[in-house]
């Protein structure tokens, strides 16, 4: 059987995922033995651009028309579509503000020039085109990655936890920042699957997995409303990497 | 039962000597609060603590852990590294002892487990009594006091430490120290009598369970349930520091480039959504307010049926570790309390 073509691709975002996939330098030699990698502009300069290709990785949120234009194209000519990381899952930093007027926030960044670039309010990539699979993460986790490949591989799909950061940070036994310290910690609404690694070095979770399988967003604001935090100080730390439906 | 009596001052040397029986594990000070950890030394010991973060169910019940590995056309291989490891687990409270008895009842019951059982023959627990605190309520739930499930267990009466030796391997660690250990005599017995006194009347919290169960079949339609559904974070942390809570959830990890693998499975919450989710697509309990009610149906009714008293010990874990406050003693207190529905 040959190996399965494979793309891996960034539309606007920090690359931070595909740099993982680049960082998994132990497992590399085995991943690229059973996947053939025919288009990831990052890792190569010899890409072919139009080839059909079994699976997609793209990462990043639709941030233009020439992003969505190129997410397209990647759809029509992939069988499997994976969105990559949080912007990708969940639209992350970018979408922050995309309730916004864009004109003046282009006017502001960049002057009246702005006004003729080619930029939209950012978008996830489940709004633009149909989505198999989502690996959230900022960054995705490795092993989430490789688990990705393994199961695809295998014509099955990986299962992320759908629980929350606490969960994960009850494991390894951490303090809690949110009950003893007061802190303003996302864990009880984000997803888990990164072991709590902030929590566990006594820094809140700032929600960077993007919201969890369940989230109770109006008990979680009214219980940090109780700690004395004030509504937008909550609004603009849960809006960062949620979005507006999750995060109000 | 045997009763032997410790002087205070040898307590150190006792646990130098017990070390021959297994590593070490003590409650140790961790930002506050306090967590079961192998010793590196003895004074990082801390005796006198409220609770540990996490039951001492994490020795038998790892949050995570590795069941078998598997290979197509080779069968599977069961993991049982650690599963011999000698631990003393020093300085348990009798609400865990307690809870630990329980979970024996249910993974060496029916459905036997290999490795919860392989771990509790090798680890050996030594008690301490407690004072309670404000979370505890363990007196309510029959479980301040344990007569078995441990190998020695010490009440602190001032200058000594009383030890009931519960099992042969509590006898052996006694011999093992040669003469540290006294018998007692008529004093030491009312030492005893006051200590178990003057605990019982330090509690500061209490619930009733007789009849509980029935309450809970008449409250089933209570709104209490739907108020505690909008409330609840669903965030797992009460089944996780919960020493009762043995629901796990069994996945498959397969390597990378063939179809073998390893199965594993990892600590459960029946709070999650995906608890009560089926391959169909139906999910038995999808909304929050069904699932906070399960868990506490099964905690203080369902247990009762099955196995003759609540699973509950009253460690006041839960109450700790809820972000939002849920208290288990508050919500047993509202559903007893007479809503006067004649006069309304």
């Amino acid at each position: 059987m040959s190996k399965p073509t494979v793309g891996i691709f960034g539309l606007t975002g920090c690359a931070g995922d595909q740099l993982v996939i680049l960082n998994c330098e132990d497992r590399l030699l085995d991943i690229v033995a059973l996947i053939d990698i025919r288009d990831f502009l990052m890792a190569s300069s010899e890409n072919d651009e139009g080839c059909p290709l079994d699976i997609a990785l793209v990462e990043g949120a639709v941030l233009s028309r020439r992003d969505a234009d190129k997410l397209r194209a990647i759809r029509q000519r992939s069988k499997i579509l994976v969105a990559l990381g949080t912007c990708a899952v969940w639209g992350g930093v970018a979408a922050m503000d995309r309730g916004k007027d864009r004109a003046r926030l282009l006017e502001e960044v960049y002057g009246e020039i702005g006004l003729t670039y080619d930029s939209s309010p950012a978008q996830a990539l489940h709004e633009v085109v149909k989505v198999d699979l989502g690996i959230a993460g900022c960054p995705i986790e490795k092993e989430h990655f490789i688990a990705a490949v393994a199961a695809l591989l295998n014509g099955d799909t990986p299962l992320y936890p759908e629980y929350p950061v606490c969960t994960e940070c009850r494991m390894r036994e951490n303090n809690c920042l949110l009950i003893e310290r007061g802190e303003l910690c996302c864990g009880p609404i984000t997803a888990g699957g990164c072991e709590a690694r902030c929590p566990e070095l006594r820094v809140p979770c700032v929600g960077c997995r993007g919201p969890a399988g369940d989230t109770n967003v109006p008990s979680f604001v009214a219980m940090l409303e109780q700690k004395g935090f004030d509504r937008q100080q909550l609004a603009a730390r849960l809006r960062t990497f949620a979005p507006e439906g999750v995060a109000q | 039962m045997k009763i032997l009596k410790l002087p205070k001052e040898k307590l150190d040397l006792f646990a130098s000597v017990v070390q021959q029986f297994g590593e070490l594990h003590a409650p140790v000070e961790q930002d506050g609060k306090y967590v079961f950890k192998r010793l590196m030394r003895w004074s990082d010991a801390r005796l006198e603590y409220d609770r540990t973060i996490l039951p001492p169910k994490k020795y038998f019940l790892p949050p995570r852990e590795t069941l078998f590995r598997y290979r197509p056309g080779e069968g599977f291989v069961p993991h049982t590294e650690g599963l011999d490891q000698r631990i003393i687990l020093f300085g348990v409270h009798a609400c865990d002892v307690y809870a630990i008895n329980i979970l024996d009842r249910v993974f060496a019951g029916k459905y036997p487990d290999p490795y919860y059982q392989a771990r509790r023959k090798h680890i050996a627990i030594i008690g301490i009594d407690c004072s309670p605190d404000k979370h505890c309520f363990c007196r309510s739930m029959r479980a301040d006091f344990v007569d078995h499930g441990f190998d020695l267990f010490f009440y602190d009466t001032g200058d000594y430490y009383q030890a009931l030796v519960g099992t042969a391997l509590g006898d052996d660690m006694v011999l093992a120290t040669g003469s540290l250990f006294e018998p007692v005599d008529g004093t030491d017995i009312d030492d005893y009598k006051r200590r178990s006194w003057n605990k019982r009347r330090a509690f500061q919290l209490e619930v009733e369970i007789r009849d509980l169960p029935e309450i809970f079949e008449m409250e089933y339609q209570s709104e209490i349930w739907e108020e505690l559904g909008e409330k609840c974070l669903s965030c797992g942390s009460c089944s996780m520091v919960c020493p009762t809570c043995y629901c796990y959830d069994v996945a498959d990890h397969v390597e990378l480039g063939s179809r073998a693998g390893r199965r594993a499975r990892s600590w459960d919450s029946c709070l999650f959504a995906s608890h009560a989710l089926v391959a169909s697509g139906e999910n038995f309990r999808g909304p929050r307010a069904s699932r906070i009610k399960f868990r506490f149906y099964h905690k203080q009714r369902g247990f009762v049926a099955e196995y003759g008293r609540p699973s509950c010990v009253g460690c006041g874990r839960c109450i700790s570790a809820c972000p939002v406050g849920i208290d288990v003693v508050q919500v047993i207190d509202r559903l007893r309390r007479v809503q006067d529905v004649a006069s309304r």
